[in-house]
């Protein structure tokens, strides 16, 4: 069972939204709803996140995607549909029990930090423990150690002012971290991060998830970062999800000009992989004697950045082995720079890549 | 369009509240009067300068040691102009007001600021509150609360609440949306969104609001003096009202000096009380640390050592107390006929009503009552008359300047005869207007005069028939407007224009001491719409022969000659403001056997 899913979310905003539901079910469009004053944030979003996953939501601003990320932990009221949290239907909960889970489960990291002024960054970090009603010892304790997760050690009787929009994000972070929560929604939480930050911090949360696989909602409207975080990406275009798949998935296989026209700008080479692009090995070589002449061999997780060393070195095919050790591909020179050359078709002909998405 | 006689409704409301409900209003009038009482009494207790002692410590605490050596000095100076107790009286009254209004504004101001509904119903009301001229609820009140500190209570707390709620709902509107959001988001409950972010970071702007809250309080206080709510308003009311520019600067000083205080001091508060403000205070203290010689200017007590100072000097004040006071001198063997029993006298501001009130002042404690002497308009002292609040008052024109009162009231009142008349009313000019000798002169005059005849008060009797029957029955009215002011204004008039010998007229009454002081000529009514004179009444609440029977006599025998009055009223007045009592007790002790005559003690 999947630790989130959305189950045909809409979110209406003005008169009758009930009614403008309705109509969206029955195919009318975002902009012809906006001729008679009502909005339509969210339309008919479906998607499921796995525990442990990164799940990101890519879309530009007013595309809905932090109206969607505020029916999943009810901030908002969905108009239709529901959330599944571990199975259980936020949408049916009473407001008590409701509080119950944000305090418990789900805790949120915010676009600009959202610290509050008044209070230590010990006491930001704890706020939520606080919440819950954990007493004070337990409470410094714990929120100490989520400050120390999220690098901020020694910072504790600092204020929120005092620090910068780097270290005021890793306060939200640790705010977020301290109630053990296990689905973390954050909604742009890096874009107010100038860029050197904004990436050790993608990296700091990188390596927070390998040792304590949160379920993360991640909002962001850059690509780059989408694709760096999400293990999953949802692309959304006004208020509909348009593509749903992994970074790979997105770049090799964009699912209309829309998205298409995103990808443009992405870094291919730190996207796809060594086992995304690799072909079956051709012509009567054994694997023996392709092992011995590629210049280098990898695993199929590699960036294909990586392989440009090797092709600068020789003009024989880079070798991709599995787990175990054994031949599972080659990668030529050419294939790279057709998959680099934005050939999606080329790309997608032979590959087992459905059954990745069917089972994701 | 049809008159809506919306007037109307109000006041039948008006009267049925007062029959009706008017066990509610004694309740309340019960709790905040205690309340104000209680908060005078201990205002009031300690010596002066212990007081303002405790007061500089406070500012001390809050803003440092010059402001607390300034706070002394200006506290020292109302002590020394001695409306000490008029200030402390203002202060509790003040201090009342603004916990009461307070009590009630936050949680509107919160209830608006959480409901959009609640928010726009409100607006229009605040508004209400704001604008309504205060005299239009001030007279009301005393009607349901009768004279006293309680109508000026409500007016202040109906004046000083907009504010109040106004800051409330947009301090917490203010806060930040994500933040709110934020909180929600961890599972906080309405509640507890509102105690641990909304109301901390709203408070700065809670606490200008109640910055706000108490210097409309201190405002309204003096226009509250003006029905009886005491204190600085009432100093400052009686001094111009009797154009006493000394004493009216001096018990104005008083209210600014109180005003700057409570400014001060709540602005301060603000950094003592709000997270955010100790924050900031904290950051200025170490920036200020490397600057070593003003630490002690900027050295401030902390809250437990203030509390220590404070506690200290009111256990001194408490032992003082203790030790002093009780001198009082006794009544006379045989002439204790009061018991020391209260007798309340009201006055307003006219000349034998000061001259007669402090005359029985004197003469009632020499007969061992406590008399308490009260300045009030005329319309709230025969409301408070009528209710019983008063005892007993000397300067009631009948059958024409107090009509309309006598009419509404009689049968709640007692008519203890005349000391006085008759009287004449007139139009009165100054004598170098040579050819202006009867009304009828006036006409085609108009230019001269500047078109205007400077009045008095709009609710006085004379001011009603000048304005409905003389200026008509001789055809003026096209030509002269009656221009409704105060009697002090319209002497001050006189007297400017009496110097530069400029043409005016005025609507004036003998006696009165202006025509000894001046060279005046009382115009001819040859028509006779005047009217013929008044007698000047003594009137007493329902029950005052009952309640006082022996003062009750002497007030039935009460009668002065117009030279007696003449007299009494020139020393009253060469004695000067705020030393009525003594100069009519100096006249007293010039007029020997005259106080035996008016009360006499059967030995």
């Amino acid at each position: 069972m999947s630790r989130l899913k959305a189950e045909h979310l809409y979110k209406v905003f003005g008169t009758r939204p009930e009614a403008a539901v309705k109509r969206l079910e029955g195919g009318a469009d975002r902009d012809e709803l906006r001729a008679d004053g009502t909005t339509a944030a969210v339309i008919d979003a479906s998607f499921e996140v796995e525990a442990g996953q990164i799940f990101v939501v890519m879309g530009l601003s007013g595309s809905g995607k932090s109206t969607l990320l505020r029916m999943l932990n009810g901030l908002l009221d969905p108009t239709a549909g529901r959330v599944l949290y571990d199975g259980q239907d936020l949408t049916a909960l009473s407001p008590r029990e409701l509080r119950a889970v944000r305090s418990r489960g789900i805790s949120m990291v915010f676009q600009h930090f959202a610290l509050f002024p008044h209070r230590s960054v010990l006491e930001n970090a704890g706020y939520g423990l606080e919440v819950q009603g954990v007493p004070r010892e337990e409470r410094e304790q714990r929120a100490t150690e989520a400050l120390e997760l999220a690098g901020l050690k020694g910072w504790e009787t600092s204020w929120p002012d005092e620090l910068s929009g780097g270290m005021q994000q890793r306060v939200g972070l640790a705010r977020a971290l301290a109630t053990d929560a296990d689905l973390l929604l954050m909604d742009e939480s890096f874009s107010a991060l100038d860029p050197l930050i904004r990436r050790d911090m993608q990296d700091q949360l990188l390596d927070l998830q390998t040792r304590l696989k949160k379920t993360i909602v991640f909002i962001t409207h850059d690509l780059n970062e989408a694709m760096r975080l999400g293990d999953r990406i949802a692309v959304m275009r006004d208020g509909r999800i348009v593509q749903n798949g992994t970074a790979e998935d997105i770049l090799l296989r964009p699912a209309n000009d829309y998205v298409a026209s995103f990808i443009q700008d992405v870094d291919r080479s730190r996207v796809l992989t060594a086992g995304s692009v690799m072909i079956a090995p051709g012509g009567g070589d054994s694997a023996r004697e392709i092992l011995a002449a590629a210049p280098a061999t990898v695993g199929a997780a590699t960036p294909v950045a990586e392989l440009f060393g090797p092709f600068a070195r020789s003009g024989a095919p880079v070798a991709v082995v599995d787990d175990r050790g054994e031949l599972a591909g080659i990668v030529t020179r050419d294939r790279m720079l057709a998959a680099l050359g934005d050939e999606p078709a080329a790309a997608s002909a032979d590959e087992p890549r459905e059954a990745v998405i069917a089972g994701a | 369009m049809p008159r809506i006689h919306f007037g109307q409704w109000v006041e039948s409301a008006v009267h049925w509240l007062q029959t009706h409900l008017n066990w509610l209003f004694d309740a309340i009038s019960a709790v905040l009067t205690g309340a104000y009482d209680g908060l005078n009494a201990v205002l009031g207790a300690p010596h002066p300068l212990l007081m303002a002692g405790i007061l500089a410590v406070v500012a001390w605490w809050l803003r440092g040691l010059a402001a607390a050596v300034v706070t002394y000095a200006g506290l020292a100076l109302v002590d020394s102009f001695g409306l000490w107790d008029a200030a402390m009286a203002t202060l509790s009254l003040v201090l009342v007001a603004s916990v009461l209004t307070l009590a009630m504004a936050v949680p509107l101001g919160i209830w608006a600021a959480r409901n959009r509904t609640v928010s726009g119903a409100l607006r229009p009301v605040l508004d209400v509150m704001q604008t309504m001229p205060a005299f239009v609820y001030l007279i009301p009140g005393v009607m349901f609360f009768s004279i006293g500190p309680m109508p000026g209570l409500i007016a202040t707390v109906v004046f000083s609440m907009p504010p109040g709620v106004r800051m409330t709902e947009l301090g917490i509107r203010q806060v930040d949306g994500e933040l709110v959001e934020a909180a929600r988001a961890f599972g906080t409950t309405p509640r507890d969104t509102l105690v641990r972010v909304q109301l901390p970071l709203a408070l700065p702007t809670i606490m200008a609001g109640v910055n706000q809250v108490i210097m409309l309080a201190l405002s309204m206080v003096v226009i509250a003096g003006m029905a009886g709510a005491g204190g600085l308003g009432e100093a400052v009311y009686a001094a111009v009202t009797q154009v006493d520019i000394g004493g009216g600067v001096e018990s104005g000083l008083a209210v600014v000096i109180l005003a700057i205080y409570l400014d001060r001091m709540t602005g301060s508060l603000n950094e003592r009380v709000s997270p955010l403000g100790r924050r900031a205070l904290a950051k200025a203290a170490a920036t200020a640390r490397g600057a070593a010689y003003a630490t002690f200017l900027r050295y401030r007590p902390g809250t437990a050592v203030a509390t220590v100072g404070v506690v200290v000097l009111a256990l001194v004040a408490g032992g003082m107390n203790l030790t002093g006071g009780g001198g009082k001198d006794s009544v006379a063997a045989g002439k204790n006929v009061g018991q020391g029993k209260r007798i309340k006298l009201g006055y307003f501001p006219w000349d034998e009503a000061v001259a007669t009130t402090y005359l029985w002042q004197n003469i009632l404690e020499d007969r061992g009552y406590k008399p308490d002497v009260k300045q009030l308009d005329p319309g709230p002292l025969y409301t408070a008359l009528a209710q019983g609040q008063m005892d007993v008052q000397f300067d009631s024109w009948l059958p024409t300047t107090h009509k309309r009162y006598w009419e509404l009231y009689h049968d709640r009142l007692t008519d203890l005869g005349t000391w006085y008349g008759p009287t004449s009313l007139e139009l009165t000019v100054p004598a170098y207007m040579k050819d202006v000798n009867s009304i009828d002169d006036l006409k085609g005059k108009g230019g001269e005069f500047g078109g205007k005849v400077v009045g008095i008060e709009s609710s006085a009797g004379n001011m009603g028939i000048l304005n409905n029957k003389v200026l008509k029955e001789y055809g003026l009215d096209g030509e002269y407007k009656v221009v409704s002011s105060t009697t002090s204004t319209m002497l001050a008039e006189l007297d400017r224009a009496y110097n530069k010998k400029e043409p005016i007229v005025v609507p004036l009454w003998s006696p009165h001491w202006a025509y000894a002081k001046y060279d005046l000529k009382k115009l001819k009514d040859p028509k006779g719409v005047w009217g013929t004179g008044e007698q000047i009444h003594t009137i007493g609440k329902k029950d005052f022969v009952k309640d006082f029977p022996e003062a009750a006599g002497w007030m039935k025998d009460f009668k002065m000659s117009e030279q007696e009055l003449a007299s009494l009223e020139a020393e009253i007045q060469n004695g000067g403001k705020g030393k009525e009592k003594q100069s009519a007790r100096r006249w007293l002790d010039a007029h020997p056997g005259v106080e035996d005559k008016l009360a006499p003690v059967a030995s």
